[in-house]
């Protein structure tokens, strides 16, 4: 399978030809109300946007800021109880904001066509997938018979599955879900769409997956000559895919331009903050720059700059009048009364520069760190040793880790790499004794806590490790006060006097965690994102434990919000002395974040070292392609970044055993004496 | 697209304002209410326009403060549900009808526990004198009617209530415990193969007649059904993250179930308990028409069993109870629904 190649982009050339163009498809002062139970929720506030012939446009936002709402309107999928009241989408000479339904059949997948996030739920699991690509084929191209066949394999083999007569009988099932998102992919430029929009869609793959189908996306597109809408809140996929970029927030389109424009010269202050909290830019052992707050209710009437509350640098009048769309040069646009001429004359925040001079590189680490795993007297807290992890009995059993061992030192935060379903966050549970282990044992403090134990080990065990979720809509009980989640813990071991002690406990958890203590009589529906993954970090602190498994803690929440949690937990490291089991995909954070990092590829460890050793000199295969598929923040070094594929056949393990061997004091990798003898002549060099 | 050109030469004099921020002092407690809302962007709307375009005062904690309303979600319930006009219009009128088999008896002109049996009277249609007429051994209807409402209400409510309770407590524990689930499914299978009526046959003639008796076996073999659609919705929320994160904590099973389970099957049990009630006076009738059921007590379903043989001719005969077997289905029904709708908080906003 052949990938095209990434290309150096040259912006200026994209600009000109987007200035000697009429629009393809022209949005303007679309608003869009849903009525849900009475309420009005105003999700589009009159937004206003261009797409060109052939370009590629990302419309970044984080969730609830109405990208996907906004590009719904472009193929007339808005919910039922949603319609567009006021505004005009005009697409080849026609208002789309007018059609009927029996219109939309002609424009709807023949001439815009729409490719969602979830690859799991948007194909029929009782059809194979050759009868799916081929119901769009026969549809569209009004092909039938075996002529349709072959166009459906032709396509199957386009989108880069292999073997495509074979896979052509298979069902969904069959199919893993960056093959799958491929297929989707399929479906929707089987009829050649003039427009593409991509809501999303690489969001549920692993990086490594994401950067092939972001490849796929961008070949197909310049075959076919094919507009792509990309709706995403990474700014690594913007970085890599996008010639313009839209910024949406609450409703509206903050700020337009090319790529260029939008990452190294922004004007608005929500692009600035966007920018500067990405951990790729901050400084190990410092405070990212956190936008506080949440994101405004789109219930109520917004009054003025929708950020105002939110924004450093907002200006008094921010908060009394909407500002106009500004001009910076003619491709770029930014909506923040900054540029007003009466407005105070800035320069924008340091780490603007930053992203472009050092391209998305930390800025380094402090060298006066304390690292733990250094220090002489260091302690033992966590020991894991040769832990395998069965699911499943008989003939259907499944490893889901193998092998496994190592230790945390107190004080440390401690990283797992891995991509979905590497194991990485069952080896969190097996320690804190939620999943059963089947062989190995796990030491806290030198003292077994495995298998069979005293009770008094059991509480001793549940009060000093505690566990941060992922998914802050998930982990907490929607039907229970703040009040009571936070003190669940206390309830059970009885941690109080008395109720007033109680509440002083839970009132104090919760300004740890920056939370206003009146929040403790409300439900966790009524919070954000970052805000009910503060609470559930305050659940966990309320046991005063010593150590904490945080897995994928920021994963499922906004970028904006990414950095408040980030804080947090580093600030909770400082004060109270904690150490984090830090589990998570994304190698951004794990790098600013961790002291040392293990990367786990399919049940075991097959690298561990210092966060920074281990992103400068990679050894592993495995790593080093983890390490290449990571999003930077930088469009340039976005774009012509060397992706490495592993494939695991290139070991040859079966003379010649692979073994766990410290290669460097602290660099551990996991591989046989041929591969090893590699490695070393490597560092030497 | 309102666009404002923008002065490309700008004042040289104005001095350029940096915009870091040290975010290592920057103070993130949650500090004390500060003036916000209204007056606030009042107060602003007086500024002279220099003064607009001059840095506003930053506060974190206006930031982050929660757009949305004190919530309870009891009162969200009762808001809810008293939307439903119609609901609340059949809930009146039920309990109206229930409030009146206690009233009926008193304005009545026959004591239901002293009728006299005499076919010189039988098959009076209603009149004056009796209001709902006779039935076919001359005795008043009417005391017989509202007597027999009463007695089928009352069982049918406590019948219903009990089996939900026990079903409940069992399909509770029976999804949550995983080594207790072989367990109850192999109970739920023997006792479901046995058809009822031979079971409440069995019961009637070894056990005895009586409305007590009745109830208990009901209850004991309602639950079932009531435990595994339980049992189902628990699967459900089982291995959710926050029973995960309650496991954590050292939650016990009784906790986790009470506070983290049940809540979430409020509306379901609420349904299933509304829905049961007219399903129990069925089956009473049923029972009544096999002649399980102890006839000295009048209920509807004996009423309706003796109403069988001469409706044709004198259909006030079947008239009378059906209209109020009619009314307490439609109304448990709807009463159930509109409650339900409303304990569901997708449907709160």
């Amino acid at each position: 399978m052949s990938e095209a190649r990434v290309q150096p982009v040259d912006f200026n050339a994209r600009a000109q030809q987007v200035l000697s163009q009429i629009p393809l498809l022209s949005a303007r002062d679309v608003e869009v109300t849903f009525s849900l139970r009475g309420n009005k929720l105003t999700a589009i506030r009159r937004a206003s946007l261009d797409l060109y012939e052939g370009e590629t446009l990302a419309i970044v936002g984080e969730s609830g800021s109405g990208k996907s709402v906004f590009t719904k309107c472009f193929v007339g999928m808005l919910d039922k109880n949603g319609s567009i009241t006021h505004g005009s989408i005009m697409y080849d000479g026609r208002d789309l904001t007018q059609l009927t339904e029996k219109d939309w059949l002609g424009i709807r997948g023949k001439k815009i066509a729409m490719v969602t996030q979830d690859p799991m739920t948007s194909l029929n699991p009782l059809k194979t997938i050759g009868k799916q690509i081929q119901e769009a084929v026969e549809l569209h191209q009004g092909l039938r018979g075996a002529a349709a066949k072959a166009e459906t394999i032709r396509i199957l083999q386009d989108v880069g599955i292999a073997e495509p007569e074979r896979r052509y009988k298979q069902y969904p099932h069959e199919f893993s879900g960056g093959m799958r998102q491929r297929v989707v992919i399929a479906i929707a430029v089987a009829c050649r769409p003039q427009i593409l929009i991509c809501d999303e869609p690489t969001t549920a793959l692993d990086v490594t997956i994401q950067a092939q189908i972001l490849d796929l996306i961008r070949r197909l597109q310049q075959e076919q000559h094919m507009t792509i809408i990309y709706i995403t809140h990474d700014l690594g996929v913007v970085a890599n895919v996008a010639d313009r970029v839209a910024v949406m927030y609450a409703g509206q389109v903050i700020e337009v331009g090319m790529a260029n424009e939008v990452f190294f010269d922004p004007w608005h202050p929500y692009t600035w903050a966007l920018l500067s909290a990405l951990p790729q830019l901050g400084v190990k052992g410092e405070k990212l720059p956190a936008i506080d707050g949440t994101p405004p209710n789109l219930f109520s009437k917004i009054v003025g700059d929708a950020f105002a509350p939110r924004n450093r640098h907002a200006l008094n009048i921010d908060f009394l009048e909407e500002p106009p769309m500004y001009e910076v040069t003619a491709t770029h646009n930014v909506k923040a009364w900054l540029r007003d001429p009466r407005a105070p004359k800035v320069e924008q925040p340091k780490a603007i520069s930053m992203l472009e001079a050092q391209g998305g590189k930390p800025k380094g680490t402090d060298p006066n760190a304390y690292h733990p795993h250094l220090d002489p007297n260091r302690e033992e807290l966590v020991r894991v040793d040769k832990m395998q992890v069965t699911f499943g009995n008989g003939h259907k059993k499944f490893v889901a880790v193998n092998d496994v061992s190592f230790t945390i030192y107190k004080g440390e935060t401690f990283s797992l790499v891995g991509e979905s379903g590497s194991g990485k966050t069952t080896i969190g549970r097996a320690i804190l004794r939620v999943n059963p282990i089947s062989e190995g044992e796990v030491f806290f403090r030198g003292e077994k806590i495995s298998g069979k134990i005293s009770k008094e080990t059991d509480t001793k065990v549940i009060r000093s490790m505690q566990m941060i979720f992922q998914d802050p809509m998930a982990s907490l009980n929607e039907r229970a006060k703040v009040d009571y989640i936070v003190s669940e813990g206390l309830f059970n071991y009885h941690l109080y006097k008395n109720e007033k002690d109680r509440q002083e406990k839970v009132r104090k958890a919760l300004e740890e965690v920056g939370l206003l203590p009146e929040f403790s009589s409300r439900f966790p529906h009524e919070f954000s994102g970052g805000q009910r993954q503060r609470i559930g970090i305050a659940r966990a602190l309320i046991m005063e434990p010593q150590f904490i498994v945080a897995d994928e803690p920021i994963s499922a929440l906004d970028v904006s919000i990414r950095a408040q949690v980030l804080n947090l937990l580093n600030e909770l490291k400082k004060k109270r002395g904690l150490t984090y089991l830090f589990i998570a995909h994304d190698l951004s954070v794990v790098r600013f974040i961790s002291d040392r990092i293990a990367v786990i590829h399919k049940g075991r460890i097959v690298e561990l070292a210092e966060a920074e050793e281990l992103f400068l000199h990679p050894l592993h295969p495995y790593t080093k392609a983890l390490l290449s598929a990571a999003p930077n923040p930088n469009p340039y070094l976005e774009r012509t970044k060397k992706l490495l594929i592993y494939d695991p056949s290139q070991h040859d393990y079966r003379v010649d055993k692979p073994v766990w061997n410290e290669i460097l004091p602290g660099h551990f990798v996991y591989g046989n004496e041929r591969e090893l003898d590699g490695y070393r002549s490597e560092i030497s060099i | 697209m309102s666009r404002k050109r923008q002065k490309t030469v700008q004042e040289m004099e104005q001095p350029v304002v940096k915009l870091d921020v040290d975010y290592s002092t920057v103070d993130t407690e949650p500090a004390k209410e500060r003036p916000y809302g209204r007056e606030y962007t009042q107060a602003r709307s007086k500024m002279p326009e220099k003064q607009l375009f001059e840095f506003a005062e930053y506060h974190p904690q206006e930031a982050e403060r929660i757009g949305y309303s004190n919530y309870s979600y009891w009162k969200s319930v009762w808001n809810n549900f008293f939307q439903r006009k119609l609901a609340i219009v059949m809930g009146v009128v039920f309990i109206v009808l229930f409030v009146f088999t206690f009233i009926a008896p008193v304005i009545s002109k026959f004591d239901v526990n002293n009728l006299r049996i005499d076919n010189d009277l039988a098959f009076i249609s209603p009149n004056g004198e009796y209001w709902f007429g006779t039935d076919n051994l001359g005795r008043d209807y009417w005391s017989q009617v509202w007597s027999a409402t009463r007695t089928s209400i009352i069982l049918s409510v406590s019948v219903s209530i009990g089996q939900i309770f026990v079903g409940v407590v069992i399909g509770l524990v029976w999804g949550y415990v995983r080594k207790l689930d072989r367990f109850f499914t192999e109970l739920y299978n023997f006792i479901d193969n046995i058809p009822t009526i031979i079971y409440m046959t069995l019961i009637a003639l070894m056990v005895g007649k009586s409305t007590f008796i009745m109830g208990v076996s009901l209850i004991a073999f309602y639950w079932l059904g009531t435990a595994r659609n339980i049992r189902n919705l628990v699967f459900m929320y089982r291995d959710r993250e926050y029973n995960l994160a309650s496991r954590c904590l050292g939650t016990g099973i009784r906790r986790i179930l009470v506070k983290n389970i049940f809540p979430y099957l409020v509306s379901v049990i609420i349904l299933r308990l509304a829905l049961s009630i007219p399903g129990i006076i069925a089956f009473e009738t049923t029972l009544s028409y096999l002649g399980l059921l102890d006839s000295s007590t009048p209920s509807l379903g004996i009423l309706l069993r003796n109403a069988r043989s001469y409706f044709l001719q004198f259909p006030y005969l079947l008239i009378c109870p059906a209209a109020i077997v009619s009314l307490i289905t439609v109304t448990f029904y709807l009463v159930g629904n509109a409650f339900s709708d409303a304990c569901d908080p997708r449907n709160h906003v």
